[in-house]
């Protein structure tokens, strides 16, 4: 057994230890606030038993593994539906770019420490009402304020920020020059005076996102992640950081086994579902598109293992798999029939066909669009060119509106 | 489980692409579209000099003692150049059915041609879409074969043929020399597959397998061919991806390389979409022969390393407007092989059907 097969082992029996007290049926029936809560003390048990911060330095509190570890512990985390979505964004991007350009070491190392535990939650201020996949367009900004920064505008689509204690944030410090020129990157403090988040109800009927308002929010310089100008940069690095990422080749949706099972149970035109042509083709497309993916992830972490850098094709699992669970999810309501109707707005999608169909158009949205993940594909993969921006090199504040 | 290339494979990767590039190209092989019962010779015997044909087979037997990771590879490099004639995966074919299921006298008589490449094998399993018939057209009783198989790749310059027929209450799969067999040439649109009706009419044959064991055996032979046929596919799929990309870099159309338009490098993306997860599931079915879920992994690489050629096939040349319609260009030698690949070992219907009888646990 190898090294990485002995730690998935551990790893896994610990979640099943686990599964009985913080898994899928303890939360059932729970209220956001009460499941929040059973999340922090999942998170605590995370941390006590040196499953938190797995790839990251044992100074500030990780456990000094590396991205392989991750991934795997990840992969066999999300077989059981733990709480543990609260602290994804937090702990995935700004508590990491935090301790990469933090300035105040002390700080960032309680601050770190915090989040490790559950106690302190992160969110990410990026989006904003005028654009997202456009992110160097936005139009948040901070204006000097005695010896710190005053900060007026609005970001919106921001998970967890009602929870969040801290958040990371670029805005624009100056509108004279080049749209990504003009950006600066900081921390604020959630429950600063002039802080207001208001949550966002979405099509599924839940309300992770928000938007929060930024009205002469002070901030002293110390807050300040990049320099002045440099935003743009630790933006970047920011969206880079969970490169390696678990994946699901189910889009985050049911596993195909529960289509065959549901094709299985109900009849159509007299018949077994399994056996009608239809049904067979979707499932057997859907079987070779996930078994590919599967191979790609494999393939991925075989390569990390030989110390190489896994290729480009790993940026094809949201694309491929989030929009074929949209389809298949639509075709097992079919399937369903009049059956399909009585809805659970608090049902898995993982686990629950209406409840992953009626959240697969975020899932196509959200963290890169099918639109934007294809021009990246095309532009960085293939080398074909960038789409024609007549914004490029012109001072943001002479752009047209 | 997937694997990674060790140095041997990528280097017979490197060295096969190299050769193939250097002695094919479209000029040569846009006569034989044109030419009933022709074949790229160079490619044959490249193939032969290169120890193409024996890389897959047992050492004792004449061969090099690889396995269907090397095959593939050099079958991807094949379908990259086109290649020039169907023996290399028909041959792999029969000499596997010899090598499984046939006796020492058999292997003796065969397989060292075969691994030559003197012997040119043939697959003769299908009746209309149906690569595994419940009841084969041909007959096999006494020893004797009668009937018509349709449409044989390699048919019509093949030395032997691995037949499955319909014996005394239950399949047989049998080998047979095709000496003195009367065969009729079949003119198709990519000839220099060589496609041929076998008609048998009291020709001896011998037993390799029979009853529930015959049509195992030839649903084992039909799923490694498959996974060398979804290498050349996926091969054919990357080069058309690449041409299309070369062509919308340069082509220009209301003062911008056509590239630049999404219309244009979204269907390129999505190519490379198709591309990838038809090769990862050939790797994955390549390291999968022998284990249980072999015929599953076999069967996602050929579905999805169909859909990957048709579709680049299909857009390659729709990306190039006019000039991608013309005999000339030649991208239609690349559209009439994703054709012939597709429908060689059972079409994606037949495939599909196999998939799903293993996955709902039916009895195959």
């Amino acid at each position: 057994m190898s090294d990485l097969d002995a730690y998935r082992a551990k790893a896994a029996a610990w979640l099943q230890s686990m599964a009985p007290t913080y898994g899928r049926d303890a939360r059932k029936g729970l209220s956001e606030a009460d499941d929040l809560a059973l999340g922090r003390r999942y998170q605590k048990a995370k941390f006590d038993a040196g499953y938190a911060g797995i790839n990251w330095a044992v100074e500030y509190g990780g456990q000094g593994l590396g991205h392989l570890e991750k991934v795997t512990f990840d992969a066999e985390e999300m077989k059981h539906g733990f709480p543990s979505f609260y602290f994804g964004i937090s702990l995935g991007m700004p508590v990491p770019v935090l301790m990469q350009f933090g300035s105040d070491k002390e700080f960032v190392k309680e601050r770190v420490l915090k989040a490790l535990q559950g106690e302190e939650i992160w969110c990410q201020l990026f989006s904003e009402p005028s654009g997202g996949s456009d992110l160097a367009g936005l139009r948040t900004k901070a204006e000097p304020d005695g010896n710190g920064w005053k900060i007026n505008g609005q970001k919106v689509w921001t998970s967890w920020a009602h929870y969040s204690d801290y958040g990371v944030i670029v805005v624009r410090t100056d509108p004279t020059v080049a749209k990504h020129k003009g950006l600066t990157y900081f921390w604020v403090d959630m429950k600063a005076p002039g802080v207001t988040v208001r949550p966002i109800k979405l099509a599924g009927g839940d309300s992770h996102v928000n938007e929060v308002f930024f009205d002469d929010v002070k901030i002293t310089d110390d807050h300040r992640m990049s320099p002045v100008g440099g935003g743009f940069a630790v933006a970047i690095a920011t969206l880079m950081i969970e490169r390696y990422v678990a994946t699901d080749s189910a889009g985050f949706g049911p596993h195909l086994d529960l289509f065959v099972e549901l094709a299985k149970e109900v009849r159509l035109g007299g018949r077994p579902a399994i056996e009608d042509g239809r049904i067979r083709q979707q499932i057997a497309r859907n079987h070779a598109m996930r078994a590919g993916l599967d191979s790609i992830n494999v393939r991925a972490r075989l390569m990390m293992q030989a110390g190489m850098m896994p290729g480009p094709e790993g940026s094809l699992n949201k694309l491929v798999a989030v929009r074929s669970r949209q389809k298949l999810s639509e075709l097992a309501l079919d399937l369903q029939g009049g059956d399909a109707f009585l809805f659970d707005e608090h049902a898995s999608q993982k686990e629950d066909w209406a409840s992953s169909w009626i959240n697969a158009p975020t899932g196509r949205i959200a963290g890169g669009s099918d639109e934007t993940l294809l021009n990246t594909i095309a532009e960085k993969v293939l080398g074909l060119p960038q789409d024609h921006r007549p914004d490029k090199g012109i001072p943001f504040n002479q752009i047209p509106a | 489980m997937t694997i990674l290339y060790d140095e041997g494979q990528q280097a017979i990767a490197t060295e096969s692409r190299r050769v193939l590039e250097a002695r094919v190209d479209k000029d040569a092989l846009l006569p034989l579209l044109e030419s009933v019962g022709e074949y790229h010779r160079p490619f044959w015997d490249t193939a032969k000099e290169q120890g193409w044909t024996a890389l897959a087979l047992p050492e004792a037997d004449g061969g090099l003692g690889l396995g269907l990771i090397e095959l593939g590879l050099i079958a991807h490099q094949a379908g990259r150049s086109i290649s020039g004639a169907p023996f290399l995966t028909s041959g792999f074919g029969a000499a596997k059915a010899i090598e499984l299921f046939g006796s020492d006298a058999q292997k003796a008589r065969w397989l060292p041609g075969l691994a030559s490449g003197e012997t040119i094998g043939a697959i003769a399993f299908a009746a209309g879409p149906d690569a595994l018939p419940a009841r084969p057209d041909v007959t096999f009783t006494g020893d004797r074969l009668d009937g018509t198989v349709r449409g044989v790749s390699a048919g019509l310059a093949a030395d032997i043929a691995i037949v499955f027929a319909n014996g005394p209450g239950m399949p047989v799969l049998a080998l047979v020399d095709l000496a003195g067999v009367q065969r009729s040439a079949v003119p198709s649109f990519d000839n220099s597959r060589l496609i041929a009706d076998l008609h048998f009419s009291g020709v001896p044959a011998e037993p390799l397998a029979v009853g529930s064991a015959a049509r195992d055996a030839a649903l084992h032979i039909l799923a490694l061919q498959a996974v060398v046929t979804a290498h050349e596919q996926t091969g054919g799929a990357e080069a058309l991806m690449e041409i299309a990309r070369d062509y919308a870099l340069t082509r220009k159309a209301f003062g911008q390389p056509i590239g630049a338009f999404q219309s244009v490098k979204h269907r390129i993306a999505e190519l490379y979409g198709l591309v990838e997860l038809a090769r990862a599931n050939c790797i994955h079915a390549a390291a999968r022969e022998g284990a249980g879920d072999f015929v599953i992994a076999a069967a996602a690489a050929r579905l999805s390393a169909t859909e990957a050629y048709d579709t680049a096939a299909r857009d390659c040349i729709q990306i190039h407007g006019g000039i991608g319609v013309t005999w000339e260009i030649g991208l239609h030698l690349h559209m009439r092989r994703a054709r012939s690949l597709a429908i060689e070992q059972g079409s994606s219907l037949f495939w599909e059907d196999i998939l799903v009888d293993q996955l709902a646990g039916e009895a195959a």
